[in-house]
């Protein structure tokens, strides 16, 4: 990352743009405090994750690009041990995690290990585990990456509705489409350097073409070998 | 046929990188130890480390083709019949059971014996054809613990008996006790000999804790609001809740004893040399050198403990809260640990 500014006000969906390899990881991991920026400082809910690790982790629900899960957990321990380390009570964490397990539709893999899930199911547990703290802001890296519409929309919905709470959120996609939907901020990055930060409503253009000229252009190259006679 | 021959291939080298992973048993303490002080005393530990990788061994080769990609290939039926009854011959397994097999009409070996090795390799066969389901149910058995940790420590429960490790402690700790209900009188310091075997065969695995989380559960660790020493102390109870049980046939408090120090000795190479570890694989330590000197140390201990007095515990506790809380530091500071 290279002289990376900027900031995301309480309530604001900003989507962090930019090709594979950009530095978006990196940076969602820099604001999450599992890598310390070499230079510059980095401030979530008014704390340094490097000074104030523990604090800054009590505050966030994070999606990780790993996704972050135990092999050899459920889907359900999975969320009853999160309720548990972040000191949820456990029987509002029950409650939540069957809300939760309700509105994914993962009820009926909440016996799964995560070893055993899809990508879609893992990720939606994953997911879950960011919302069920009740977190000040969420950090999402490509949440709408290899999931089903049906749950690419609850999860849309389920993003708005928080927002519209005061929980900010932070997420990086792929999905330029899903993102016009429900992004009230853009921020856009080419080799580690903002090229774009501004609130949706100021794009000139729409969110696809603007990504295009600012970002990468498309290069189509021709595989002519496709469907000619079979060898 | 040069499609089959193109699957054999393919399935012969699959099949040759997963039995190099079986290599890392070179890297065990148990192995370690065996080889390089008891030597021909070993012979009893060889058979014990021996009968435990048969089953690993003796897999299925067709399992290396996942069921949905072979499904796809473009075989016939008559080429797909012909790859399950020629891909077994890709495993070494059934070349030694079909060499035993003439050694047994030669009278070489006792037909018994070769029904016996034959019945492992077909049962480790058989086994790794059964889906994963019967497992899961065991698994989800793992009892509940009264603390927040609480899923923390049945994943690391999980994690450790799914090494080859326990089931090697396993077998020492079970041939104890029918020896102690069925044999001969046995002398102390045999338990306490006993007592240091069993914890040597899991004291490998204290020096890769983290081996079998995977980079997903190494970044979830660092994203859980959680001190260092509360994620150490997680797989140290899982590690005790194991060893525990084991030891309670031989010397029990020299052998707990004897874990606390090999915990101790094993954070550091935990936290700072992390080692990616293979399931239903041998734990592979840090070094030989560490194996050794944790070896030792986890000797005397149980020697001090079982000589001595049970005051001896109190500097093996000590020991291993310092190294827990010094090693919890290190996961606290270093945000890439």
């Amino acid at each position: 990352m290279d002289s990376l500014s900027f900031s995301v006000a309480p309530g604001a969906i900003c989507a962090f743009l930019g090709p594979n390899g950009a530095g978006k990881s990196t940076t969602v991991k820099m604001l999450t405090g599992l890598l310390a920026p070499t230079s510059g400082a980095v401030e979530v809910c008014g704390l340094n994750p490097t000074a104030k690790p523990l604090e800054l982790k009590r505050q966030i629900g994070v999606l990780p690009e790993d996704l972050g899960l135990f092999d050899d957990l459920t889907v359900e321990e999975h969320l009853l041990l999160t309720g548990a380390v972040y000191g949820v009570e456990k029987h509002v964490a029950r409650e939540r995690t069957a809300q939760l397990l309700h509105a994914l539709s993962l009820e009926h893999g909440r016996h799964t290990f995560a070893a055993a899930c899809s990508h879609g199911m893992r990720k939606k547990t994953a997911f879950a585990m960011a919302l069920l703290p009740n977190p000040r802001v969420l950090f999402l890296d490509e949440p709408f990456e290899a999931i089903d519409p049906v749950t690419s929309k609850i999860m849309r919905d389920l993003l708005e509705s928080v927002a519209r709470r005061g929980i900010t959120v932070f997420l990086t996609s792929h999905m330029l489409s899903v993102v016009e939907q429900i992004a009230t901020q853009l921020v856009m990055i080419r080799k580690g350097r903002i090229v774009w930060d501004s609130p949706i409503s100021e794009l000139p253009q729409a969110l696809e073409q603007h990504y295009f000229d600012l970002v990468e252009a498309p290069v189509v190259e021709e595989l002519e070998w496709l469907g000619s006679p079979q060898s | 046929m040069a499609r089959l021959a193109a699957v054999l291939r393919a399935l012969a080298r699959a099949m040759g990188r997963d039995q190099k992973s079986l290599q890392s048993v070179v890297g065990n303490n148990f192995f370690i130890v065996s080889a390089l002080l008891l030597q021909q005393a070993g012979t009893f530990i060889y058979l014990i480390i021996g009968l435990v990788l048969l089953f690993p061994l003796s897999t299925d080769p067709l399992r290396k083709i996942p069921a949905s990609r072979l499904a796809l290939w473009p075989l016939e039926a008559r080429e797909r019949r012909l790859l399950r009854v020629v891909s077994p011959w890709v495993n070494p397994m059934t070349w030694i059971i079909a060499g035993l097999a003439l050694w047994a009409g030669r009278g070489k070996i006792t037909l018994g014996l070769w029904a016996l090795a034959a019945g492992l390799v077909v049962a480790g066969f058989v086994l790794s054809d059964l889906p994963f389901a019967p497992l899961n149910a065991v698994w989800r058995r793992i009892p509940q613990f009264p603390t927040a940790l609480n899923h923390l420590i049945r994943k690391n429960l999980r994690e450790m008996l799914a090494t080859l490790d326990f089931y090697c402690a396993l077998i020492l700790s079970l041939m104890t006790l029918a020896v102690r209900a069925f044999g001969p009188p046995i002398p102390k310091e045999a338990f306490l000999a006993l007592s240091v075997l069993v914890v040597l065969a899991l004291s490998s695995y204290a020096q890769c804790l983290f081996g079998l989380d995977g980079r997903g559960g190494l970044s979830r660790y660092h994203l859980l609001p959680l001190r260092g020493w509360q994620i150490l102390a997680a797989k140290d109870a899982a590690f005790l809740v194991i060893v525990i049980p084991l030891l309670l046939p031989v010397a029990t408090l020299a052998g707990f004893g004897a874990a606390l120090v090999a915990l101790a000795i094993g954070h550091e190479p935990s936290v700072h040399r992390y080692r990616a570890q293979a399931r239903w694989r041998f734990s592979s330590g840090a070094s030989v050198m560490l194996g050794i000197g944790q070896a030792a140390v986890m000797a005397m201990t149980a020697a001090g403990i079982s000589l001595t007095s049970v005051w001896f515990l109190v500097p093996c506790v000590l020991a291993w809260w310092i190294s827990l809380w010094i090693s919890g530091q290190i996961i606290d500071r270093e945000a890439a640990w």
